[in-house]
């Protein structure tokens, strides 16, 4: 193949009509066929710029004010964590952590005690002190800041300083997922502490790179809005120093622009190649593919609430309704056809492993394709065929609107699939996508649909209160599916209130039968984009890009090296 | 003349008010807002809830528009909600941006078709007018992300000749010879989609003129060939594509949001797009403003060359073509 003369090629690609398969560019030359695990041979090597592409620019880099994956993206490069999560699930202090080991808990469980490590330097010099952390983590709670973080410390009693190192933090309650939600920055107080809080958004801290003070291995040196962010090896940087020397976030106009630049070697790391895409770099040497699904699973969501039924009649308060539904679905060919493989069934709200600890998955009642089970259970239920072959009961239709956003192919084409599939045991479903900013704010914040096609990201703690307690209802919560039952609410709250581990994972397997029994919503699969890699970035084994954790594809970043 | 172009300034200066009030007005009747674009965790309500308070988001509309129009009349055109930047700093750079890259189509179209249109209408049907007809088709047919995704894959990806996307390479960044490397793809891609109508424009406007009864005249009194079309013809036949080309001239700066994308020029298509799923009002009425001044410029610098290439019409003056 490499000696065909190159000229063949645009001919080659004209008569395929020009989709992306022209297996062969110029790149195939290179001899390199190394699949980023180093080898033994290869030693770590200084220096490089490592082209990282993404479809939308940044909104700022502080993180009390991070929404969006861009901007948290960013701050992955210039910030230490107080702590950091493992490919385990585990929150530990690794050696680029802020905390010194372990946090020390008290007996009771409600007195956090974190040491510092001593060396941490912000980029202007200064050391990262306890008062930094404390600073934080008091802003982040103050209602006046308005921060994303607030939420992360609603436990918190009190939080103060022991000495310059030293960090207490008191609980009101126990509350074992609070770990987890200190796997944040800090900021650096002595520039901001005089700041009024409600300015705090405002502050050019987090949008401008020279008085954007960080104490991460890079520093953010460069934004050039809408192109571009440029971060170099901070020279006071207090950790390990990291092998790459400069990394530019480099903003593509959409996910299957960035996909060329793949290929044509202008981007070295891709964290989301669309599946549609993936044929035209898999056929290349020189990409690395990591094709394993993300930490976020979709969801076919029910409504509870009757009034968002016409004469208030919800055709999904039955639990058999719901397993019939589940058994129409056929969630294996979703994943085989529409996310390309990409995904896995799941049965429950929990990650798998290796970062999901509970084991929750197995417990949970797996539904298997099966259209005349789905018919019988329909029948069981009272619901009969009407006329037009679509089932009623009491004289109501089966018949829903079923809400996606549009924009999203996958979601518009299981969207049409679970229509079809529907429609097979009589039920009508009407897909209606909607632009996913009008979604939001009409239909979901409000909890106001019939049914909902939608995602949801899981955490490396498997609390997920938020989504199906009771006391999560909207407009405060999150569970917008007004689905309450007494027993879940039980084991939500039992399974935060305790620190064993053991038990706690039990409590989750509790949580993952009975929700799968009852269906709130039908559990699809986990779901990701598959992550690519030039052959010139090298990892070793332990320092891999993990899919399933948040930001797993910079996963030990500072330990990888470029040819 | 001069008191023509007050008169137009002032309406203008009219026109601008009322299409900032209406797309003020239409932009935040559309639902969702700059900083509720995300599914929110759980307990962010209240966050997001401060946000839009400290952001100034949660005041009435009229006081929201007013405080735009108070900036605008001290020439700032404000700050992003979500995080405070300054408009200008991202709006005036992907202005520059559209305007070389279209701006450059734009006048190489032109440069081609109005003297291959010539031509061709002292030739109609021959040769060179039937390749310029099937230019026409293919300009027409062919969608620019097609066509732009066509020269990547053929001169970008396989035989390396250009660059697959951007304006300058990283470590060029600001080096003309690099940017012009970069606009040839782009370029071609705009070229054709141009060429298409104004090739049709210019042979059209010059075989109607040509057809008169004074270029009979002309010719009949014994004016050369080339006077006849240049001197005589050319000048009547330039009055509609003079009302093309000012309808046209706002793209300039608004620019092609689809060969943008293919070809990721971080220009004003671009930005708009984005912004407007991002709803970032300020810059989304900072756009409109921007668009709505180049349609009124375009019209006016329309009607101002009638004039020129005309004598007979005279601004302002009744009977004149201005209206």
């Amino acid at each position: 193949m490499k000696r065909v003369r190159k000229w063949l090629f645009p001919i080659a690609t004209l008569s395929v009509a020009g989709m992306l398969v022209a297996g062969c560019g110029s790149n195939t030359s290179s001899t390199n066929n190394s699949q980023n695990t180093s080898s033994s041979s290869q030693q770590p090597k200084d220096g490089g710029t490592l082209t990282v592409s993404t479809f939308s620019d940044i909104v700022t880099v502080n993180p009390l004010f991070i929404e969006d994956d861009s901007s948290g993206d960013a701050s992955q490069f210039i910030y230490a964590n107080i702590y950091d999560v493992d490919r385990n699930g585990n929150v530990v202090a690794q050696p680029w952590s802020l905390a010194d080991g372990a946090p020390q808990i008290s007996n009771n469980g409600l007195t956090y005690t974190i040491k510092l490590k001593p060396n941490a330097k912000w980029s202007d010099g200064q050391p990262v002190t306890a008062e930094d952390v404390v600073w934080t983590i008091q802003t982040a709670m103050n209602p006046d800041t308005g921060s994303v973080l607030m939420s992360n410390f609603d436990h918190v009693k009190d939080i103060k300083a022991l000495d310059d190192h030293t960090v207490q933090i008191d609980l009101k309650s126990v509350y074992a997922p609070f770990l987890v939600n200190l796997n944040i920055p800090a900021l650096p107080s002595h520039i901001l502490k005089n700041v009024p809080v409600k300015q705090l958004q405002k502050n050019a801290y987090g949008t401008d790179p020279s008085q954007t003070v960080t104490d991460g291995p890079w520093k953010w040196t460069k934004w050039v809005q809408k192109q571009y962010l440029q971060f170099d090896k901070d020279p006071n940087y207090w950790g390990p120093a990291p092998h790459i020397q400069t990394i530019v976030y480099k903003i593509y106009a959409d996910q299957n622009t960035e996909v060329q630049a793949l290929l044509k070697g202008d981007v070295d790391l891709d964290e989301a190649v669309p599946t549609t895409q993936l044929a035209a770099v898999q056929a290349r040497k020189n990409i690395t593919i990591i094709n394993q699904p993300g930490p976020q699973f979709e969801y076919l969501g029910f409504n509870f609430q009757a009034s968002n039924f016409p004469g208030n009649f919800d055709p999904f308060t039955s639990e058999k309704t719901r397993q019939a539904i589940a058994y129409a679905l056929d969630r294996d060919s979703m994943v085989k056809d529409i996310l390309k493989g990409v995904g896995n069934p799941i049965n429950s709200p929990f990650l798998l492993p290796p970062v999901g600890w509970t084991g929750a998955d197995d417990k949970a009642t797996h539904y298997d394709y099966d259209v005349n089970k789905a018919k019988q259970l329909l029948q069981e239920d009272g619901w009969t065929p009407g006329p037009d072959g679509i089932l009623q009961k009491d004289g109501h239709k089966f018949s829903f609107t079923l809400l996606y956003n549009t924009g999203n192919s996958r979601r518009e084409q299981v969207a049409a699939v679970i229509q079809q599939e529907l429609q097979a045991v009589g039920i009508q479903a009407t897909p209606k996508g909607m632009d996913f900013s009008s979604l939001v704010a009409n239909n979901l914040n409000p909890g106001k649909f019939q049914a909902v096609l939608m995602g949801q990201v899981l955490t490396p703690d498997p609390d997920v209160t938020q989504l199906f307690s009771s006391k999560d209802f909207p407009p405060n919560g999150e569970n917008m599916f007004w689905y309450k039952d007494s027993k879940v609410d039980d084991l939500l709250e039992k399974a935060v209130s305790t620190l064993d581990k053991t038990q706690r994972a039990q409590y989750y397997q509790q949580v993952a039968e009975e929700l799968s029994q009852n269906l709130p919503v039908v559990f699809l699969y986990q779901y990701g984009l598959p992550m690519a890699y030039s052959s010139r970035v090298h990892w070793a084994d332990a320092d891999k890009p993990e899919a399933s954790l948040q930001y797993g594809y910079f996963y030990h970043i500072q330990n990888w090296w470029l040819d | 003349m001069t008191e023509y172009l007050i008169r137009r300034i002032l309406q203008s200066v009219l026109v601008l008010f009322l299409v900032s009030v209406i797309s003020f007005a239409l932009m935040h009747a559309a639902p969702g807002g700059p900083l509720m674009v995300l599914l929110p965790k759980s307990g962010t309500q209240a966050a997001i809830l401060q946000q839009e308070k400290n952001m100034g988001l949660l005041d009435p509309l009229p006081i929201q528009y007013l405080h735009w129009l108070g900036q605008l009349l001290h020439g700032n055109l404000g700050y992003t909600y979500k995080n405070h930047v300054p408009v200008g700093q991202i709006l005036w750079p992907t202005v520059g941006n559209s305007l070389i890259l279209m701006g450059v189509s734009w006048i190489l179209s032109l440069l081609i078709a109005i003297p291959w249109g010539i031509y061709n209408s002292t030739r109609a049907y021959g040769l060179s007018d039937n390749i310029s007809a099937a230019i026409g088709y293919l300009g027409f047919a062919m969608p620019a992300f097609w066509f732009g995704i066509l020269l990547q894959e053929m001169f970008s990806l396989n035989l390396n000749w250009f660059p697959l996307s951007d304006m300058h390479s990283m470590n060029k960044q600001g080096d003309i010879g690099d940017l012009i490397w970069h606009l040839v793809l782009p370029v071609t891609v705009l070229v054709l989609g141009f060429l298409a109508s104004y090739l049709k424009y210019s042979r059209a406007s010059m075989l109607e003129v040509l057809h008169m009864d004074f270029v009979r005249t002309a010719r009949a009194k014994g004016a050369s060939e080339k006077r006849v079309i240049y001197r005589h013809a050319l000048r009547n036949a330039l009055i509609p594509i003079i009302t093309v080309l000012g309808l046209d001239l706002p793209i300039l700066v608004s620019g092609a949001v689809i060969t943008e994308n293919v070809f990721n020029w971080p220009g004003m298509g671009r930005l708009f797009v984005e912004m407007a799923f991002a709803r970032e009002y300020a810059v989304l009425m900072a756009i409109s403003l921007v668009s709505t001044v180049f349609v009124v410029i375009g019209n006016l610098v329309a009607d101002i060359l009638y004039a020129v290439v005309d004598p007979r019409v005279q601004l302002g003056k009744k009977g004149g073509a201005a209206a």
